[in-house]
């Protein structure tokens, strides 16, 4: 249930927004215990367990994070959900000189980003540094619409999600 | 009576005048940025949750076949003579072939910063500038061929692959399949590198610049190339008489895929059609 980061420049800081943005630990460990005694029936109604627990929990000991400078672009990475449920619940947060990058999962545990949509890469590093090879000079991302991280995943029904 | 989507490579100066006249002006009136939001908002990747309409999901086909139906309207309602053509990537295999012309899409982006500087769509026309995109950049860009790492467009045997796939469909109706007719289309393949992009996939990796990103409709050429994908579901139902859109029922609670597909008789957002009423449009429209 781990995601791999493999090759990736590991023990970088997280950045501090993950570790005080879900405010005091509370209920952490307990959520912990109910992901793991989940059923994966449930697990696949996603929405509740989405619900029920704090969308930062603070990362465990030995999360990944990465923080580098690709192609002159600062690239920081750090898991924001839970570690305790599936691997579909696994989130990133990933930002590229500070914009988001929102990232997509393929049911194969692969990735995509809004700027390289129609394949998928092992690794969010790796599909945050091919999305820095998209950009050109000078151009910055910019923050289009709620991803994993933010909790909105679906948009059905409302016409405005996505406004820049 | 029904009407005709042409090969781009075949319409004369009037009708590509016409189509360009067409489509800045629904870029004038708004209503192109709005199929700009909503092709982003649908794409809901397969190892998400949530309902997946548009992408890596059987309802691939449908959901674009009246994505672009809807353009067309939009077009039909500035000028009524007009349709989306289809580019035919097996044949027109060039950056400098049909469409990339300066009297249709424009050309290749410049190689700073893949800006496109030619053409009815380039930023300097002041006619399009791109306002719902994945980055601030407010020029359309192309990098056709990928310069730095160049690759080819999907070949006449790529596609006839996925044509030559007699199901529609399979369980877990996602991007993982390795067999058929939708997702060998859509193109999601296994492994890295070059080969993990086919048919449908690969062609927006081979324009690149913002046909790349979850924005690519604001590159014109989408609608030619997707006109050209649907002409292979139209295909593929000829070669393969009486096979149908698949699921045919949604699957069952107990299935990881309930709720995140859309089965024949359901119906699909944001238009709430189903994909049965999709599967022949021989009444609106035919490729010539």
């Amino acid at each position: 249930m781990v995601v791999s980061v493999g090759g990736v420049p590991v023990g970088a800081e997280p950045a501090p927004k993950g570790r005080t943005r879900g405010g005091p630990a509370q209920g952490t460990r307990r959520d912990v215990l109910r992901g793991l005694f989940v059923p994966a029936v449930a697990l696949a109604l996603a929405p509740v367990v989405a619900a029920s627990r704090p969308l930062h929990d603070e990362p465990r000991p030995g999360d990944t994070a990465f923080e580098e400078t690709y192609r002159g672009r600062h690239i920081v990475g750090f898991r924001t959900a839970a570690a305790h449920v599936s691997e579909r619940d696994i989130h990133w947060e990933v930002t590229v000189d500070g914009r988001p990058l929102h990232l997509m999962r393929r049911a194969d545990g692969t990735w995509l980003s809004m700027v390289d949509h129609y394949r998928s890469y092992p690794t969010p590093l790796a599909a945050a540094r091919a999305a820095v090879d998209e950009l050109g000079p000078g151009e910055q991302l910019r923050d289009l619409a709620p991803g994993p991280m933010s909790g909105g995943k679906m948009h059905m029904g409302g016409e405005h999600g996505v406004h820049a | 009576m029904a009407y005709t989507r042409k090969d781009v490579s075949t319409l004369t100066a009037a009708e590509k005048k016409r189509f360009v006249k067409a489509m800045l002006e629904v870029k004038k009136r708004g209503e192109y940025d709005e199929f700009v939001r909503t092709h982003i908002e649908y794409y809901t990747a397969d190892g998400e949750d949530g309902l997946r309409a548009a992408h890596m999901t059987p309802s691939f086909l449908p959901w674009h076949r009246r994505f672009l139906l809807e353009l067309e309207k939009a077009l039909r309602r500035v000028d009524s003579s007009v349709t989306v053509p289809y580019w035919d990537w097996t044949r027109n295999r060039t950056a400098t072939s049909a469409p990339w012309t300066k009297d249709l899409l424009g050309g290749n982006g410049r190689r700073s910063d893949h800006q496109v500087t030619t053409g009815p769509f380039a930023y300097g026309t002041g006619n399009w500038t791109i306002k719902e995109g994945v980055t601030d950049g407010e020029f359309l860009t192309r990098d056709l061929g990928r310069a730095r790492d160049p690759m080819a467009l999907p070949t006449k045997s790529e596609l006839e692959s996925a044509l030559a796939e007699p199901v529609y469909d399979f369980s877990p109706w996602d991007s993982t399949l390795t067999k058929g007719f939708r997702n060998r289309l859509e193109g999601w393949g296994t492994g890295h590198g070059t080969v993990s992009w086919r048919n449908h996939n690969r062609v927006h990796r081979w324009v690149g610049g913002v046909m790349l990103g979850g924005a690519s409709v604001n590159d014109p050429v989408f609608w030619l190339h997707h006109a050209f994908v649907d002409l292979q579901w139209s295909r593929w139902q000829s070669r393969h008489r009486g096979a149908r859109y698949l699921p045919a029922t949604p699957p069952g609670p107990a299935s990881p895929q309930h709720g995140q597909i859309i089965a024949r008789r359901e119906k699909m957002p944001p238009w709430d059609v189903t994909p049965e009423s999709l599967e022949d449009v021989s009444r609106i429209y035919r490729y010539a």
